[in-house]
């Protein structure tokens, strides 16, 4: 039975670094059991520092908030906890074999079950082969792999994973992405970092859009694209005048007159529109619903709304950060 | 448990896949094999099945067993244990900490559910514990060796072991600071070398001017003597007034001395003091094990006038072998408290500060 106590309840979370550098300042972000959590956002924006205060590899300078239920920090807390992270470097005289024996041992997991497990893994990963090489002589994806089998030899309630797919070759972040998933529907909680936003959209079932250090949007997918859903009608010709003035929300897209924009995810919404053309002679070509890619509401997301310009990457320098863009927020859905 | 054991074993990985560890072992093996090749006997040195026929070193000058205690105790320990394979032992476990605190390997073990305090010093004792593996296995061997070749069997000789272990400590807590700092194994052999050398220096200058502070001071002693002496004869002021012009000047010399003594003495009592704590292994063999090889000079030596002299400008009358004897006697008086104790604290307010930095310090 999956638990109703969020996995991650991070209320409020601020690390600002010598010389006044804010690298995150966060509110309000909660990853439930039983889902995979997408943490999106350009380079330093603090994902990763994020998953470290998290990890206590980096001290907050303030959190509030809780790990599977314990304050964030307590160190008991992270034998139930699975750690991916980003650039991890096992010693290299190690095999892979070793590595996640001795990740299993870290997190406290008793030898027979560690030896087990680590078969398991090693099987899953299909690294088994490989399993008694040494690190050393691993490529990237490899070693990727091992990493992603360490960080779950604990089989653990969450698991954070920073770019777990990074130097991984299609298949494997195919497979990757069916270990993300396979974990879901065992009832655990993951959160990622990645930059590969298709790959976030295939499997997270709530995404974070981290934007100088603040959240800027959180939701489902479908929630922070509602505002973009729409259907799209291609005609033969330009779109009538009519169409402009249509309850003021049909509009032909900007700069193409032939495509006529109904501002809904409503079918029902549709059929007056079509219904109209018809009735005026125009040649519906085709149509179909529209949503914003995962792509297009980041990249919105990092845009400024009034300069229309990109913000660079890192934190913010000063006393106060420089607001992200836009913040709507589906919290509270659950 | 778990989490130690684990960690050990991966130090234990570490070392044997850099091999440092195991040329180290094979070194000493090697060494307190050549001793064993090594055997006197009345007429010279033997090498295995060769003799070489030497006039004073055979068994007529030294007997068997005071041979090898002197093989052990005077070569062994000081140009072995506590030189050559400290440093060994220093290339060999320096990494240790560096490679803990390198990016990609700190997360992976922050993360894990041990406090860093443990975590450090685990990986610290981690160190120390290989080393008391390598001393263990040489000093044994050169307890049996001394045994089995000299016929006679000294307990005392494996005092060595904690000695060097604790000597080591002290050097390799400035090793992992420097580690933890810079997270760069060649800047913290640097500076451990560094500061050895330092101690070192204190240490020197602390004994240098120990013994200018004895010889002014029995100098001194000599020269009222004999002001008081030419005083109590009713010598004329032509003698007694130059005599207490040397006595004045005699007074300076020692209060100079005795100066700088005191200053270098404070300073290296607040430092670890790595010679004391080997030469305490010397000391325990002299006092415990008998091992006094060399026979002391015969008392009037030191009245035969001024044949003898010595290096600290003082009277000729104070013979230079009296004057390191007397060093020799204050530096035997020195406490374990004040050579063991004061170096632990030093190394415990290292370790300290390394604890205090790694546990607040984001990776």
């Amino acid at each position: 039975m999956v638990s109703d106590t969020p996995s991650i309840d991070l209320r409020h979370v601020a690390k600002t670094y010598r010389g006044g550098v804010h690298a995150l300042r966060a509110d309000s972000i909660r990853v439930h059991p039983g889902e995979i959590y997408g943490l999106l956002g350009p380079n330093g924006a603090g994902k990763s520092t994020l998953v470290k205060i998290l990890m206590t590899v980096v001290r907050a300078s303030r959190v509030e908030g809780s790990l599977l239920g314990d304050p964030i920090g307590t160190k008991s807390t992270l034998a139930r906890v699975g750690y991916l992270p980003e650039h991890h470097r096992f010693p290299p005289w190690l095999t892979g074999r070793q590595a996640i024996e001795f990740s299993g041992a870290m997190s406290r997991v008793p030898r027979r079950e560690r030896k087990r497990r680590t078969a398991d893994l090693l099987e899953q990963m299909r690294m088994t082969d490989w399993a008694d090489s040494r690190i050393g002589t691993y490529s990237k994806g490899m070693q990727q792999r091992i990493g992603l089998a360490a960080a779950l030899v604990n089989d653990p309630e969450l698991v954070l994973l920073d770019e777990p797919t990074d130097g991984v070759d299609p298949v494997g972040r195919r497979e990757i992405r069916d270990i993300l998933v396979e974990m879901r529907e065992a009832g655990r909680s993951v959160l990622v970092n990645s930059h590969i936003l298709s790959e976030l959209e295939l499997v997270c079932d709530r995404v974070g859009i981290l934007v100088k250090g603040s959240v800027a949007m959180q939701g489902t997918i479908d929630e922070l694209t509602a505002e973009s859903q729409r259907y799209e009608i291609r005609i033969k010709g330009s779109a009538p005048d009519w169409i402009g003035e249509h309850r003021g929300t049909v509009r032909p897209l900007d700069g193409d007159a032939s495509l006529v924009v109904v501002p809904s995810a409503d079918p029902e919404a549709l059929q007056p529109v079509l219904d109209r053309l018809r009735a005026d002679g125009t040649v519906v070509q085709s149509f179909q619903p529209f949503r914003e890619s995962l792509e297009d509401l980041f990249l919105r997301a990092v845009t400024d709304p009034e300069s229309g310009r990109v913000l660079g990457p890192g934190g913010t320098r000063g006393r106060r950060s420089t607001a992200p863009p836009t913040a709507p927020s589906g919290e509270g859905d659950r | 448990m778990t989490q130690t054991l684990a960690l050990l074993h991966a130090a234990y990985r570490e070392l044997n896949a850099r091999k440092l560890f195991w040329v180290t072992m094979a070194l000493s093996l090697l060494i307190v094999g050549a001793f064993a090749a090594l055997g006197i006997n009345e007429r010279g040195l033997t090498v295995l099945w060769w003799e070489f026929e030497l006039e004073f070193v055979n068994t007529r000058f030294f007997p068997r067993e005071v041979f090898y205690k002197f093989l052990f105790a005077d070569l062994a320990i000081p140009w072995w244990l506590s030189w050559l394979a400290s440093i060994l032992a220093l290339i060999s476990t320096a990494s240790i900490v560096p490679d803990m605190v390198s990016g990609g390997s700190i997360d992976i073990l922050l993360s894990k559910p041990i406090g860093r305090t443990r975590l450090f010093l685990t990986r610290y004792f981690t160190a120390l514990l290989f080393v008391l593996v390598q001393v263990t296995v040489f000093t044994v061997a050169a307890f049996l060796v001394v045994g089995i070749r000299g016929g006679t069997w000294e307990p005392w000789f494996l005092v060595a072991i904690p000695l060097v272990v604790i000597f080591f400590s002290y050097l390799y807590s400035i090793c992992a600071l420097v580690g933890l700092l810079t997270r760069s194994t060649i800047v913290s052999l640097l500076a451990t070398m560094l500061f050895w050398l330092a101690i070192f220096g204190v240490h020197a200058a602390e004994e240098i001017t120990l013994g200018g502070e004895i010889a002014w001071r029995m100098d001194l002693e000599l020269v009222e003597k004999d002001l008081a002496e030419a005083v109590e004869y009713g010598d004329p002021i032509e003698v007694t007034g130059p005599l207490e012009e040397v006595v004045e000047s005699t007074r300076r010399s020692y209060g100079t001395w005795a100066a700088w003594h005191r200053g270098f003495y404070v300073t290296k009592t607040l430092l670890p003091k790595t010679t004391e704590t080997v030469d305490l292994i010397d000391r325990t063999l002299r006092q415990r094990a008998g091992l006094d090889v060399v026979p002391p000079e015969p008392e009037e030596g030191r009245r035969r006038g001024p044949r003898s002299g010595n290096i600290f400008g003082t009277n000729s009358r104070i013979p230079q072998r009296e004057i390191e004897q007397a060093q020799q006697d204050t530096n035997d008086a020195r406490t374990l408290a004040w050579i063991i104790g004061s170096s632990l604290l030093f190394e415990t307010f290292v370790l300290g500060l390394a604890c205090l930095i790694f546990s607040r310090r984001d990776f």
